[in-house]
């Protein structure tokens, strides 16, 4: 705590701008309100004052006090920023419940703060943030203790689509065809490489969180989806005519589009579904037929790679 | 009230005057391009569009082809100091060119300090020191974006004990050592004016007419104590009454109506800022009382700001943010 004889923290005293900003952000992003912002050592260092001193740094009427006045922008601070959590995991809070959802919000902005220009980072490390506390629910955990993987699935599944609407696409430009990519010689097939839609995203998961989301979001006011049990998914998130879509896929078909993604030939992708498919080769020519035609009806191809 | 000042010269930086304006929200898009509205121009928010590849762009694009379009920020944060964010100015920049936008404006204020934003316009104290420190500021950033910054003075619910000067006299003195533009918010000067118990036709009377390159018009939120800038509601009569007495004063700059929560239908926000059209004009008294029409409708009084739960429910932010929200099949 500095002496009242340090100048730099003296509240009689006009103090540096850079002081000035840096105290006032502590006192109206305290967790705890104003109060304790006042009070926290951080402020302290800064502007050493009491609360009931806050007239020394900001003026107040008769109607309408200092530490009111402080108020509305700390309490904008959360209400704002969890608003916009909430808007950028719709799911994941209709899973949570609001309370819930908001007590985690809350510690993600502890630990989290914005540093970007936009809103729309916001929930960046929202995923990551779950995955390092792993909350536990003050309630009973339904899905016992991996409860936190499925949190951890549904606000990566949010995420991303969340990036994928308003990222890079291909509307200004013709995706891959299937007629172009049957005019790629059958004897090149094996070393030809695909470029794939910059906007599509693949996406593996613990839980069923595709056919989650689709329920919850169906889900009549109020109307509370059960949690899944755990089996595995496995999802491609795309974007066609500036709406996102979701697809999920079988086991073979994501290691086929990941080999793919990772800049594979087409040949070595289509071993890596191989070896996880159980078909003898006529089936599984019939099946990429049929995959590499829904996909590049679908829009997942770029271009051949050179 | 004061007297208007007759054939008063109009600079607005050389800028035109657009008309009527409203600013460009999600939940219009559709309707705006269905409908392609009389309306004179759009504000759009800067930072809605400076990183999207998708829908909202290629909206912007649309709209920027018919209609004329200014571009306002919010994480400018002239007042901060925390250093200029070029890699942000470039990208405003690149907006600013690509949507040929007729001028970029931002906030008196500062957002965040040590790296952070907490996306709120935050006071600064209006000393001499801040002054010089926003100036530098504004000139650099003019010069990065080779075009005339336009500043607006944004709702403050707190005022620094160690201010010297009085906001006027501050954005005067910015403006013209800067050499920049205003975007005068009269809802903003009205609310600000309640809060700390000033004389907003001083305000409107003092700040450098010529200056003056658009207005903002907006709803609020009354909680007797103080009024918080939610942009949730028509304009009042007061702010109507302002209004007009800048327009006389200015004689005249675009007008943009910000409606930012609860947003009715686009006619009902169109229809909205064409009021102004009432309050354009020569006269010299104060107006008579206003039409029914004009009155604000009776709206429920929301909680306390500072009441705790008010960290959890976002109804009463003011100036609430765009979050544009994905559209998912």
């Amino acid at each position: 705590m500095p002496s009242p004889e340090d100048d730099s923290s003296d509240p009689t005293r006009p103090h540096d701008l850079d002081v000035v900003q840096r105290w006032f952000q502590a006192v109206v992003s305290h967790p705890s309100g104003v109060g304790e912002g006042v009070d926290s050592a951080q402020a302290q260092e800064l502007i050493c004052l009491k609360r009931d001193e806050l007239e020394k740094v900001v003026r107040s009427t008769r109607r309408f006090g200092a530490s009111e006045r402080l108020s509305v922008y700390a309490n904008a601070y959360y209400a704002r920023l969890l608003e916009c959590l909430g808007e950028s995991f719709t799911v994941l809070k209709h899973a949570l419940g609001e309370d819930t959802f908001n007590e985690f919000a809350f510690g993600y902005l502890q630990t989290y703060p914005s540093r970007s220009y936009t809103l729309n980072r916001l929930g960046e490390g929202f995923a990551r943030y779950l995955d390092e506390t792993r909350p536990r629910s003050s309630g009973t955990e339904p899905l016992g203790p991996d409860w936190p993987d499925f949190l951890i699935d549904l606000a990566r599944l949010e995420w991303v689509i969340g990036q994928v609407f308003d990222g890079p696409g291909l509307e200004q430009e013709d995706p891959l065809d299937y007629e172009s990519l049957q005019a790629i010689a059958p004897e090149q097939w094996p070393q030809a490489r695909l470029k794939l839609a910059v906007c599509l995203k693949l996406l593996q998961f613990s839980y069923p969180i595709n056919d989650y989301y689709t329920e919850a979001r169906r889900a009549r006011e109020g109307e509370k989806i059960p949690l899944p049990e755990a089996r595995r998914q496995f999802v491609a998130i795309s974007r066609r005519e500036y709406v996102v879509r979701r697809y999920e896929l079988s086991e073979p078909q994501y290691r086929l589009l990941e080999s793919l993604q990772a800049g594979q030939t087409i040949g070595q992708a289509i071993e890596c579904a191989a070896e996880i498919l159980d078909a003898d080769d006529q089936e599984l020519a019939v099946s990429l037929r049929s995959w590499f035609h829904n996909w590049a009806a679908e829009g997942f191809f770029q271009a051949v790679q050179e | 009230m004061s007297q208007p000042k007759k054939s008063m010269p109009v600079s607005r930086l050389g800028h035109p005057n657009l008309g009527l304006g409203v600013g460009l929200r999600t939940t219009h898009f559709s309707y705006i391009l269905e409908h392609k509205p009389q309306v004179d121009w759009f504000e759009v928010i800067s930072e809605n569009f400076m990183d999207s590849g998708g829908r909202p762009r290629y909206v912007l694009e649309q709209i920027c082809e018919r209609y004329p379009v200014v571009m306002h920020g919010v994480s400018l944060s002239i007042g901060s100091t925390d250093p200029l964010d070029f890699e942000y100015l470039s990208k405003l920049r690149a907006l600013a060119k690509d949507i040929k936008a007729l001028w970029v404006s931002d906030h008196l204020c500062w957002t965040g300090v040590a790296g952070r934003n907490t996306h709120d316009l935050l006071p600064i104290p209006f000393t001499e020191e801040t002054l010089k420190h926003v100036v530098e500021r504004v000139r650099i950033v003019q010069d990065f974006l080779e075009r005339p910054l336009v500043l607006e003075n944004p709702s403050t619910y707190l005022m620094f004990s160690e201010s010297t000067l009085s906001e006027w006299e501050f954005i005067a003195r910015m403006a013209e050592e800067a050499d920049c533009g205003l975007l005068l918010d009269v809802n903003n000067t009205y609310v600000s004016s309640f809060n700390h118990e000033l004389d907003p036709v001083e305000f409107i009377d003092s700040v450098p007419h010529d200056r003056v390159v658009q207005f903002h018009l907006a709803g609020h939120s009354n909680y007797e104590t103080h009024l918080i800038d939610t942009h949730d509601n028509y304009v009042i009569p007061p702010v109507w009454e302002l209004y007009q007495q800048a327009h006389g004063l200015t004689g005249g700059v675009s007008t943009l109506l910000e409606w930012d929560a609860r947003i009715p239908p686009f006619p009902e926000v169109h229809a909205e800022v064409l009021k102004a059209k009432k309050f354009m004009g020569e006269r010299l008294q104060k107006p008579g009382p206003l039409a029914e029409e004009d009155l604000v409708p009776a709206q429920p009084m929301p909680q306390g700001a500072s009441a705790e739960h008010g960290r959890r429910d976002a109804s009463w932010v003011p100036h609430p943010l765009h979050h544009i929200v994905p559209e998912v099949r």
